[in-house]
């Protein structure tokens, strides 16, 4: 009787757990491509897919940490904020969202799954709160757990919102950084493209392509990463596909006057560039190396505030500062397509200082001209 | 917790030490997580499972050396008056947490908890009833019901919990005051020196935002001697945390243990 009941409790005990069990893994490493997350509002809001001109908007949101001293990109001391900071950081960007109104945004470094937000899904949350209908989301950093600095569960990444429904959504793996030890890099950042389609009246094979590269790396990760994006952006060219791209590139327009922020970005206590620092530049500081990297898409796309804007007057067109008391420092976000953009639609949002720093990115956004032939 | 939860808990509570009267105690080696007691003078110690040592017919006490320095710990385990086929017995633990908590609230490598928190100074205390029933020769079942109250001299952020299968249930009590936990054991013999061990855990924080959490545990044991013994195993874990529900499968689980008797 005994051994009757010991086999039986073996065999439900297997057949529960082959039901139950799809093996999550401690950090999710992702495929080489795969597909997205996609998401949709609670309410969806009616919206014709014949229209003139689109506008399009990109934005690394910070997670919806606003200024906050975080520990990990400026010098700070908080980690976990709490879920009241959260939501009342992500109401503003919301309310900013709909005071400007783009048709499709793109955004980076949005959480959904992370003790360091409250474990709040910032992508539904915002779909809730705006007027877009639906998103698709690529995580960057997806763990069960990171052992450091309390950091806990992370679920992180890229996404796209759209007032029309998003097909085909794909989630394609960039390269990893080849300057970190293998325990490190396991527990690391895994940046993507997010890429899909979306169905609109007069622009046949329209895709839109969301993108956040590394930020740190001293190696040739940022350029491996900009090899593949090209790959992706002239298959689409080849094939008479559109295409706007939205995206925090970490990389400066060529010819920008300052290469070097290593002592702008400096904490307390570091030292860079003397002959016994080591090392020698601030990670994710110093650009001089991969100046040049966004030519190639300055050459062959159109980016949304062209170079020759840029060169004529930098500081105007700078998005984004590490430090959290001072001003935009710096052009690292990004539109480009292979359509048109309207002449002097672009806008670099920098006066959001003026209200409150709701990120440490500004977004920038410009129109396209749709065509009805 | 209101005042007359408190004063039910206190009661309970005494009731559960004052329970400690001599009775006829059954003892047995190797009998972690049942009602019966260590022999007197017997030790016994595994890799994971605490050392244990039989006072006398009644009474054991255990800790865990290895986690001593950084959660000081013990347990107290008295055998009551036999109903009827069954053996009861009571435990009654203390934990002291904050020293492993403050070390693993650090920035870096290793840093569990964000150490922009402060962990205050906190004790818990655990008391259950055990009721052990023999089935056969070589088997036996065991009821537990236990209660978990905690005393924290400081606030303690709710978001200093660690959101992990085994710790989180753990920790729960420190942000919810009290809680409950139930069990159920089995174990018996499957051919010569191999037995076996079923048991599984359901801990309830009534009023804390995740309430529930389940443990289940099977183990195959080999009893080389009355002195030592390997175990092998898995844990099976469905918990409600912060971020929401989840199953985890724990694999292998191995132990090792030795026994020895005072001469």
């Amino acid at each position: 009787m005994q051994k009757v009941f010991i086999f039986s409790y073996i065999a439900c005990l297997f057949m529960l757990m082959g039901y139950l069990f799809h093996c999550e893994p401690l950090v999710n490493r992702f495929e080489d491509v795969q597909d997205a997350q996609m998401y949709s509002a609670k309410e969806i809001q009616s919206v014709s897919t014949d229209v003139d001109t689109l506008k399009c908007m990109t934005w690394n949101i910070r997670f919806g940490a606003a200024r906050v001293p975080w520990f990990g990109d400026c010098c700070g001391d908080r980690v976990i904020l709490s879920e009241s900071e959260v939501i009342e950081n992500l109401q503003q960007i919301a309310d900013f969202i709909n005071a400007v109104k783009p048709d499709i945004l793109f955004m980076q470094e949005v959480d959904v799954e992370s003790k360091r937000t409250a474990y709040i899904d910032e992508v539904q949350w915002l779909l809730d709160h705006t007027y877009f209908n639906y998103g698709c989301y690529a995580s960057m950093w997806e763990s069960q757990f990171v052992p450091s600095d309390g950091l806990g569960r992370i679920n992180t990444g890229n996404t796209i919102l759209s007032r029309w429904k998003i097909e085909n959504a794909e989630r394609i793996q960039l390269a990893l950084r080849g300057d970190q030890d293998a325990l490190t890099k396991y527990f690391y950042l895994r940046r993507n493209m997010l890429k899909a389609r979306i169905e609109i009246q007069g622009l046949s094979n329209f895709y839109v392509i969301a993108l956040h590269l590394e930020a740190f790396s001293t190696d040739d990760t940022k350029k491996r990463q900009i090899e593949r994006i090209l790959e992706e952006l002239d298959a689409l060219n080849a094939t008479q596909s559109f295409f706007v791209l939205g995206g925090d590139f970490n990389l400066i327009p060529p010819g920008s006057d300052s290469t070097d922020f290593c002592d702008e970005d400096k904490c307390a206590g570091e030292s860079f560039h003397g002959p016994k620092d080591d090392p020698l530049h601030k990670e994710g500081s110093y650009f001089g190396l991969e100046k040049d990297l966004m030519q190639p898409l300055y050459d062959n796309y159109s980016s949304a505030v062209p170079l020759a804007d840029y060169l004529g007057n930098q500081q105007y067109y700078f998005t984004h500062t590490p430090n959290y008391n001072g001003f935009w420092d710096r052009k690292i976000d990004y539109l480009f397509t292979n359509l048109k953009w309207i002449l002097g639609s672009d806008s670099t949002y920098q006066e959001i200082t003026a209200q409150r720093s709701l990120s440490d990115h500004v977004p920038v956004s410009a129109k396209l001209e749709v065509s009805h032939e | 917790m209101n005042n007359q939860s408190k004063i039910n808990v206190l009661l309970l509570f005494l009731l559960l030490v004052l329970l400690s009267i001599n009775i006829i105690a059954e003892n047995r080696t190797w009998s972690s997580g049942t009602a019966y007691l260590l022999p007197p003078g017997r030790w016994e110690l595994g890799l994971f499972q605490s050392l244990r040592y039989g006072i006398s017919e009644t009474k054991e006490i255990s800790f865990h050396p290895l986690f001593m320095f950084v959660i000081p710990n013990g347990k107290l385990k008295i055998a009551h008056q036999d109903l009827g086929k069954f053996q009861f017995a009571s435990e009654h633990s203390l934990n002291y947490p904050t020293i492993l908590l403050d070390l693993i609230s650090r920035k870096g490598t290793g840093g569990i908890i964000s150490p922009e928190f402060k962990i205050p100074p906190m004790i818990s205390s655990t008391n259950s009833v055990l009721l052990s029933k023999p089935l056969g020769d070589n088997s036996s079942v065991t009821a537990k019901l236990g209660l978990m109250i905690a005393v924290k001299f400081g606030d303690l952020d709710k978001r200093t919990t660690i959101d992990l299968p085994i710790v989180f249930p753990r920790l729960n009590v420190f942000y919810n005051n009290y809680g409950f936990k139930y069990g159920g054991d089995l174990r018996g013999k499957i051919w010569k020196n191999l037995n076996y061990q079923v048991d599984v855990d359901l801990f309830h924080f009534p009023g804390a935002d995740e309430k529930l959490a389940m443990e289940h545990k099977g183990l195959l044991l080999w009893n080389k001697s009355q002195r030592f013994q390997m175990c092998l195993g898995y844990e099976l874990t469905y918990g409600e945390y912060p971020f929401g529900t989840q199953w985890h499968l724990l694999l292998p689980l191995i132990d090792l243990q030795w026994a020895w008797a005072k001469q």
